[in-house]
């Protein structure tokens, strides 16, 4: 049966220095199979792609193709073994055309040896065409949405004939509609009998789009799984190795006085008239479609974008919020949804970027009280199980998870009085979800206002005590706790006018 | 956790962090030495302390600005304006040498002004605007001294530039209290964790409430102010100014910076690192000087040991990554 199969990666075992990183994994991929790669980070899921993509070399095992052992030790190998790999992150030139892109590096040659534009934009179209996208060719990359510049960067791995394409967190950055697109797509490609590992932290994606599901955890295959017949909480415990009893933490808090209040609050072009009020001890949630304007809303209620109109209040008195400045001396702390873009510098180490909000409190003068800040990186250390070997560790080296709980922890060592979360658990695996989960409710419950961005409905469901639901750029709906389910809620974020 | 870990040992730290470019700095010693016995002499050291102090005081202010991530090309045109101002206040205008160092510092304090304002707040990417005040610097420079080298006749101005305390030039006092005063703002100071800050993620920066517009300007106020210094200086030891003084003086001091170990992408650089780099400078054109090699040999010599810092920093980062 082996000899049959697409890929066939078998005993693959790798460690860097003494930490064995993966352990005799064995993963096959068959023609026209969608197969997920589930695990926490760290459990050596990107250490296996790259390992396929040609970066890393494995200490032992072998790779496959139709039962030929193949020797990837470059990504060029990769590449012409028909492998490609699609990450994360979006590496496209963004002032070239979506063909300039898609061909890059392999651009057709006319008989004078210059590059021929039509062809390589005819041969673009073509590929856009069969995946019924509703693109050009010619267009420039940075005038897509990052959703659909995701989708160009599948359509550049798709282009030169691959056998094997690795969609590492594809949906990260797509809106609901796109990730409908993206499961087009994938279907066509199934239909081509193209051998797909998709790898996603979200499960519903898996159910809904791949066949069969493999789970590592800490560098060991601990399940193989068809989709059919696979369970939610079943996946979960395999992840995390124990049950979890509870994934989400709610407990009852009491709620108070109105904290913030938004009235008529609008930009010139991002979202208008929008008004909303958070209480203590409340969390409140912002639900919507990627796009819909809620992290510019939050943005402009911290100060970082101008509003063009409206008004706020803080404990029923208008403030007057102009910079992110403004806001933290208001007691309003924002969470960026882009943690290694706007809440961390990665080049710095963890105790300076702890630090960095309430610095004043450390450095005084020429004063650097370094045994306060040692105390203050060590409380929320412990108090949030950050896993660190030092404080001088640099950011940048850190799991998401861990990145995520500095990044609150630098907000909470100022003791805001309103916490914004923009889509707190991103990118975060499954276990340390949970942890931010009951450090939230922990916060809710010691009073402070909450307002949390997630485009993940069930985290709203589960989490909030009430919800607004946006959809472009307006506010369409208001739910109460008791009234909360994800038709309700999808039917006003997709409620345009 | 080890609370005397070695990172906590200033000293233990810095030699960690610089491995690469004191061994480098040695093994130039080392081959000089023994090309030439006149380099390693009490009073050659001192030379070589001496004609680097101008470099140094001016090398602090460009970590600043690479540290932002940005660059001050115009740091040699303004020690040009700023020396020729000096000389011509003290000898064309007559007036008394206090007011007049208060003017070359002010000259300087003035160019950085400029290019805080159009870095900072009009957002002229700094390469651009320092490109722009470094040509008007220098066509200034030349219009004040007429083309023609002013000399100073002045005891007490000179006196900035040629006095010695306990026999070391003063000179190299005044580079040494602004190496320290760097460190101290880098290290000690709100001031210096903002410049950090900017330089490794501007609106991780501007979201934790840094101003960022104030601390992407100030840098440029201090780095001209630096500059002012090093014209003041250099016309007062010299006891003249041309109008090509200061000229060149950028390369030698963004090849400090760079041989320090100070990513130009921001974020990442020492105080420390950038002496070494001082010294890395000094040493070669020293040692050359001393082994009778002429000065375009120099030039080629420094653009390789730049190219080889560079490359050996960004292999070793990338091992460090793997």
């Amino acid at each position: 049966m082996s000899e049959t199969k697409l890929l066939q990666m078998s005993n693959i075992t790798k460690a860097f220095a003494s930490n064995v990183v993966l352990n005799g994994v064995d993963i096959s991929v068959d023609e026209g199979e969608v197969v997920a790669i589930l695990g926490e980070n760290g459990a050596g899921k990107s250490t296996l792609i790259k390992i396929l993509g040609g970066i890393y070399k494995a200490d032992a095992g072998e790779i496959r193709i139709h039962g030929e052992i193949r020797n990837i030790n470059s990504s060029a190998v990769a590449g012409e073994n028909g492998i490609r790999i699609i990450h994360q992150e979006i590496v496209l030139v963004p002032d070239r055309t979506i063909a300039a892109n898609v061909f890059l590096g392999r651009e057709p040659k006319n008989k004078f040896g210059l590059v021929d534009v039509a062809e390589m934009e005819r041969q673009t179209q073509k590929l856009i065409d069969d995946l019924h996208l509703n693109l050009r060719a010619d267009q420039m990359v940075r005038s897509l949405t990052m959703g659909m510049q995701q989708l160009v960067e599948i359509i550049k791995a798709i282009s030169a004939d691959a056998k094997i394409v690795v969609m590492d967190e594809p949906t990260s950055s797509l809106s609901q509609g796109e990730v409908e697109i993206l499961f087009g797509i994938i279907r066509l490609l199934r239909e081509k009998n193209i051998g797909i590992i998709y790898i996603s932290h979200r499960l519903e994606e898996l159910f809904e789009i791949t066949d069969r599901i493999v789970v590592l955890r800490d560098g060991k295959m601990v399940g193989d799984i068809r989709t059919k017949e696979a369970d939610r909480d079943h996946l979960i415990s395999l992840m995390v190795g124990r049950e979890l009893s509870s994934f989400y933490t709610k407990n009852k808090h009491d709620i108070g006085k109105v904290a913030l209040e938004a009235r008529n609050l609008s930009h010139t072009k991002l979202f208008s008239n929008a008004s909303f009020t958070a209480r203590y001890g409340e969390i409140v949630g912002f639900a919507g479609l990627v796009g819909a304007g809620r992290t510019e809303l939050m943005k402009t209620v911290f100060g970082a974008y101008p509003k063009s109109g409206g008004e706020i209040f803080l404990d029923g008195r208008p403030v007057d919020i102009r910079s992110p400045q403004d806001a933290i001396r208001n007691g309003i702390a924002y969470v960026s949804e882009d943690r290694r873009g706007e809440g961390l510098i990665l080049k710095n180490d963890v105790k300076f970027n702890m630090g960095l909000v309430c610095l004043s409190d450390f450095v005084n003068g020429i004063h650097v009280r370094d045994k306060e800040w040692n105390n203050m990186v060590e409380d929320y250390r412990k108090k949030f199980s950050i896993k660190i070997t030092s404080p001088r560790q640099l950011a940048g080296n850190l799991s998401g998870g861990n990145q995520q709980k500095i990044v609150l922890s630098k907000w909470l060592a100022k003791n805001p009085k309103v916490i914004i979360l923009d889509e707190p658990t991103r990118g975060i695996d499954v276990g340390a979800k949970a942890e931010i989960y009951s450090i939230i409710d922990g916060l809710a419950a010691r009073g402070a206002c909450i307002i949390m961005i997630s485009s993940e409905l069930p985290e709203i469901i589960n989490m909030c005590n009430r919800c607004y639901v946006m959809c472009e750029g307006k506010i369409t709906g208001e739910i109460n706790e008791t009234e909360f389910s994800q038709e309700a809620m999808m039917a006003l974020a997709t409620k345009s006018e | 956790m080890n609370k005397k870990s070695a990172g906590s040992i200033p000293g233990i730290a810095f030699f960690r962090r610089n491995i690469g470019t004191i061994i480098g700095l040695i093994l130039l010693v080392v081959i000089i030495s023994v090309s030439t016995p006149r380099f390693l002499t009490a009073s050659n050291l001192l030379n070589l302390l001496r004609s680097n102090a101008v470099n140094a005081i001016i090398s602090c202010g460009m970590l600043m600005a690479i540290l932002l991530g940005e660059i001050d090309i115009s740091v040699g045109s303004t020690v040009g304006l700023s020396g020729i101002i000096g000389a011509y206040m003290i000898t064309n205008a007559g007036l008394p040498v206090g007011l007049t160092v208060v003017i070359c510092l002010g000259v300087g304090a003035l160019v950085g002004i400029v290019n805080g304002v159009a870095i900072s707040y009009l957002k002229v990417p700094a390469f651009v605007a320092t490109l722009a005040t470094q040509s008007i610097g220098r066509g200034l420079t030349e219009i004040i001294s007429g083309g023609v080298t002013i000399r100073v006749r002045n005891d007490a101005y000179t006196s900035i530039g040629n006095t010695s305390v306990g026999g070391v030039s003063v000179i190299i006092i005044y580079a040494a209290v602004v190496l320290v005063f760097t460190w101290f703002l880098l290290n000690r100071t709100r001031f210096g964790y903002y410049i950090y800050a900017l330089g490794g993620n501007k609106l991780a920066a501007q979201y934790s409430g840094v101003n960022v517009k104030k601390y992407n300007m100030l840098p440029y106020v201090l780095i001209g102010l630096f500059c002012g210094l090093g014209g003041l200086i250099w016309s007062a030891r010299l006891g003249s100014a041309a109008a090509t003084l200061g000229s060149g003086f950028e390369m030698d001091a963004i090849a400090a910076v760079v041989i320090g170990g100070t990513s130009m992408s921001g974020g990442v650089g020492t105080v420390g690192g950038t002496f070494i780099g001082i010294l890395i400078i000094g040493v070669i054109t020293n040692g050359l000087n001393l082994m009778g090699i002429n000065s375009f040999w120099q030039e080629v010599f420094k653009g390789i040991i730049i190219l080889a810092a560079v490359i050996i920093d960004v292999v070793r980062k990338s091992r460090s990554k793997e």
